[in-house]
């Protein structure tokens, strides 16, 4: 058979299907649709997004297979996913990296069409689609952590509930709706997995046909040049006429960059996903294994830690009320300014508050991964005095380090850049306060420090201010203040090298000498 | 043209047996066996290594230290373990609200003696593990001559009859201390040279020195109850 | 689903009473036809309408059920008294009263029990105040510490520090034949207390 012959024999399905469905005739036009030549690395995002919601479906429905979705056995069914299916934990681990993948190229990705004004005139409902697809994807990374129904998803779903809880009114029964009943369990489970498998990639699906319709009936939009103004009453014609003369087919002279980025991106997430695994599961989630420390996953991280840096005197009403402002700004973006200069230069405000948003939640996320606000729960059993805080030290000072541990004032209290962050770290305290100060703090507490006054005996409270009042590097003083009345005798530290020789022996045992 | 298939068949492969050899396979979670090296350290790490550390880190005794294994029975630290210490050490046992069984404590206790004891059973040493009681009057006689140099009121080494210090350790803890020392701290053990005794101190001289210090201490119910308890 | 047929059968009903249907004989004029039509539109409309109506009573109640149930807590039982020394705090678990057959694991519930003198109790929920993550007790500190934001209460269950804006929610309890019982069931939430 020669080459046409080939060719021929291959042609003839292809026209009897087209013949009946006019799939290519309906189909080429979208290829080749024209878009801008301008249009190059800047515009590779919305697809990479497009491509990694494509792997979730595929890879969601292979976890759907195997997947148990009852509270009593999912945490089990994806132990067996992970250790015994072939290549189970690669499916989770895909499904799992491609998640935080697509959530960060669709921030990108949404990130670039604010900042070079592609959401101006007439591309409003493009963005507008893409803000709800924004939300329908966090949901979807929200109900994909539930889905691992470990603890971390456990008390996640805790924290929602308590957010939810705080509505006004409906508080109650709007918790019982997200929940399925009036506590955690097997419901919740459920409602969360018809929310995470059926409604929302069932909304997601239609959002991005939607959002690809307006693709293709607004076209993509131009590199944003200064002085180019979007003028609503032109801009239509003159873009229309501009893609005839310079445009360039988007296949495969667009897509071609696509392509290229979309390979990189996926080769990417396998090595990712071969060479990190997938994202948990934790621990099992049993309720009363307390032994835990929550955290939510990296995309809602920011809210993790928005939450603990509220007043708590406000803190309901901007955690109820902060979503639907931030939405509904995002919303109005469109409609707050649809015309004018789209080119970064120009929109100097806009480009701050880009950076300014940005920078807030790197920062927020920063702060909740580091968590300084939670008290480092074994601090005071796992985390020893430094050597530098026990040598030389009297018996008292001693018991005292002792009663620092004790008193888990190492939870919060960083000694020698180990324990918590919740309060100042403690290695220089001498030179801020003087014993009677210290005494008042740890005694009435204040500053966000519990009262110890009821918990530590005298001898206690003795021993411990005797100690911190040694915790302050050499050659400095301390803070007390002249004149000032001491409540307890307090003695002076030793310094390091004063009772010792060279050889790590008291003087007086070194050389026998006795003062009796 | 054989090029192709070859790629793909070396994907195939890649994917059928490689893959599941990455480094990001979970592995299958052993559960760590209770009285295992690993269990015994982890289990250190989380409840005792905040005090009882190594070498000159940590404030009370260091457990990591086969001097300690020496004299030390297992009875004896599965006591303190269980029911805590004087007025700091915490008892552990759960039916004193602490986090472990009386059968992890027995293992812990025999774990960790296996990896610090260099092998030694315990007891040994030529002293008791336990507070003896002394002779008071015979205490002030060793103290004023193998101690006071260091340990008087306003000594370099800081008062050991300070009423405070008196009131947070018991006559077990003041008798551990002596007997232990803090070796990277230049403490000495009992039997080593101390002023006006270069071969440290007899059982006796320690039980009698401790008996004097405790005198010190101002009446408080809770150390006289951890005194009889160590007995 | 019943709702669904009654709805279902309402409309054969009516279109076998033949006011939807068409006579027999010739073609009626193209004027009668079209408003013929327009009441069809109508009078289908309006069927659609009753028919997705009533098969959205079954489907929404469903949804919305758990929101209108009244669910009941119940007393359940934590030990033995002796299991709860004077002046100390102790951890205690149950089964929770309201659970279902899938539940699993998380039906298991925790609480703190402090017996604060011999025969008066405080029930703590495990919950904390703030965002309900599972506080810890230390009772070397007395104090309450959660994990998730810093939330610090003392051993009453009172805020100490931290950002909860009330204290540790408490359980109901009574002692009954040496028995400690608690009033448990819905998870806590700041708008009651259990």
């Amino acid at each position: 058979m020669n080459r046409d012959a080939i060719i021929k024999l291959l042609k003839q399905p292809v026209q009897w299907v087209e013949e009946r469905t006019g799939v290519i005739a309906f189909s080429a036009p979208l290829l080749t649709h024209h878009v801008p030549r301008s249009a190059k690395w800047w515009y590779v995002f919305g697809s990479a997004t497009l491509m990694f919601f494509t792997i979730q479906i595929v890879t969601g429905v292979c976890l759907g297979t195997m997947y148990a979705p009852s509270a009593s056995n999912a945490w089990e069914s994806l132990r067996y996913i992970d250790e015994e299916i072939p290549l189970g934990w690669m499916l989770r681990a895909l499904h799992g990296w491609s998640s935080s993948a697509m959530v960060v190229m669709m921030a990108i990705h949404m990130l670039q069409v604010f900042m070079h004004g592609s959401f101006k005139y007439p591309r409003e409902l493009n963005w507008i689609t893409g803000v709800f697809l924004l939300l329908t994807v966090l949901a979807l990374a929200f109900t994909g952590q539930v889905m691992r129904w470990d603890q971390d998803a456990y008390w996640g779903l805790g924290i929602g509930a308590a957010i939810v809880d705080r509505v006004p009114v409906f508080g109650d029964q709007m918790r019982a709706l997200m929940l399925g009943g009036p506590i955690i369990g097997g419901e919740t489970l459920n409602r969360f997995f018809a929310l995470h498998v059926f409604i929302l990639p069932g909304a997601a699906i239609g959002l991005v046909g939607i959002h690809m319709t307006l693709i293709m009936k607004n076209g993509i939009s131009e590199m944003p040049k200064p002085g180019e103004i979007v003028v609503p009453s032109t801009y239509r014609k003159e873009f229309e006429e501009r893609m005839h003369k310079t445009g360039v087919p988007f296949f495969p002279d667009a897509a071609q960059r696509d392509m290229v980025f979309c390979g990189v991106c996926l080769i990417l997430l396998v090595f990712l996903a071969a060479y990190y695994g997938p994202f948990g599961p934790g621990g099992m989630p049993d309720p009363t294994l307390i032994n835990t420390n929550p955290r939510p996953d990296y995309p809602f991280m920011w809210i993790f830690g928005a939450v603990s840096l509220l007043p708590p005197a406000s803190e309901t009403a901007i955690m109820l009320i902060s979503p639907v402002i931030g939405i509904a700004i995002l919303v109005a973006v469109p409609f707050l300014s649809n015309s004018g200069e789209r080119a970064p230069s120009r929109r100097p405000g806009m480009m701050l508050l880009a950076v300014f948003v940005v920078m807030a939640i790197v920062a927020l996320t920063w702060e909740g991964v580091t968590s300084p606000w939670s008290p480092v729960m074994n601090g005071w059993s796992a985390l020893p005095t430094p050597t530098q805080f026990v040598k030389g030290r009297t018996p008292l000072q001693m018991q005292g380090a002792v009663v620092f541990q004790y008193a888990q004032c190492r939870n919060c209290h960083e000694l020698g850049g180990f324990g918590g962050k919740r309060g100042p770290a403690l290695d220089e305290i001498a030179t801020r306060m003087s014993p009677d100060q210290i005494v008042r703090q740890v005694q009435q507490g204040g500053g966000n420090m519990p009262a110890f006054g009821k918990n530590l005996n005298s001898a206690q409270m003795t021993a411990i201010v005797d100690f911190l009042s040694t915790l302050r590097p050499a050659n400095e003083p301390d803070s007390t203040i002249p004149g000032a009345q001491l409540p307890l005798p307090i003695k002076s530290p030793l310094t390091l090298n004063e009772p010792f020789t060279g050889t790590g022996v008291p003087a007086e045992i070194a050389t026998g000498a006795s003062s009796r | 043209m054989l090029r192709i298939p070859n790629f793909f068949s070396c994907l195939l492969i890649f994917a059928s047996i490689g893959c599941d050899r990455m480094p990001g396979k979970p592995t299958v979670a052993t559960p760590v066996a209770i009285g295992s090296s690993a269990w015994t350290q982890s289990t250190f790490d989380t409840n005792c290594r905040g005090c009882h550390s190594q070498g000159a880190e940590g404030a009370a005794i260091p457990l990591i230290d086969a001097g300690y294994w020496k004299v030390a029975t297992d009875a004896q630290v599965i006591q303190v373990i269980s029911h805590g210490q004087g007025v700091l050490m915490p008892s552990y046992l759960e039916s004193n609200g602490g986090p472990m069984s009386a059968e992890q404590i027995a293992a812990f206790v025999k774990g960790m003696r296996s990896l610090w004891g260099a092998g030694s059973p315990g007891g040994q040493g030529g002293i008791s593990d336990v507070v003896v009681a002394g002779n008071a009057d015979a205490g002030a006689h060793v103290f004023a001559s193998a101690c006071a140099s260091c340990h008087a009121a306003g000594g370099s080494a800081g008062s050991v009859t300070d009423p405070m210090y008196l009131k947070l350790i018991s006559n077990q803890g003041l008798w551990s201390a002596i007997v232990y020392g803090r070796a990277a701290l230049a403490s000495p053990a009992w039997n080593e040279p101390m002023p006006n005794h270069p071969n440290g101190l007899t059982p006796t001289e320690v039980a009698d020195v401790v008996s004097w210090i405790a005198q010190a201490r101002p009446v408080s119910p809770a150390n006289n109850q951890n005194a009889s308890n160590a007995k | 689903m019943s709702d669904n047929t009654n709805g279902e059968t309402k409309k054969e009903g009516c279109v076998g009473c033949g006011c939807g249907g068409g006579g027999g004989g010739s073609l009626p004029p193209v004027a009668a036809q079209d408003a013929r039509r327009g009441f069809m539109f109508k009078f289908g409309a309006g069927l659609l309408g009753i028919g997705g109506a009533l098969a959205a009573v079954p489907i929404v109640g469903y949804i919305i059920g758990p929101a209108r149930s009244r669910y009941r807590n119940e007393w359940v039982d934590l030990g033995a008294t002796t299991l709860f020394p004077s002046g100390q705090t102790r951890f205690a678990t149950f089964l929770n009263p309201i659970r279902q057959p899938t539940d699993g694991d998380a039906a298991k519930t925790a609480c703190w029990v402090r017996c604060v003198e011999t025969g008066k109790f405080q029930v703590f929920a495990i919950n904390c105040a703030h965002l309900g993550c599972p506080v810890r007790w230390f009772e070397q500190s007395k104090l309450f510490m959660c994990p998730c934001h810093g939330g610090v209460y003392y051993q009453d269950g009172s805020r100490a520090a931290g950002p909860p804006p009330r204290g540790l929610f408490e359980y109901k309890w009574k002692v009954e034949g040496g028995k400690l019982l608690i009033d448990a069931g819905r998870l806590p939430g700041l708008e009651e207390s259990v």
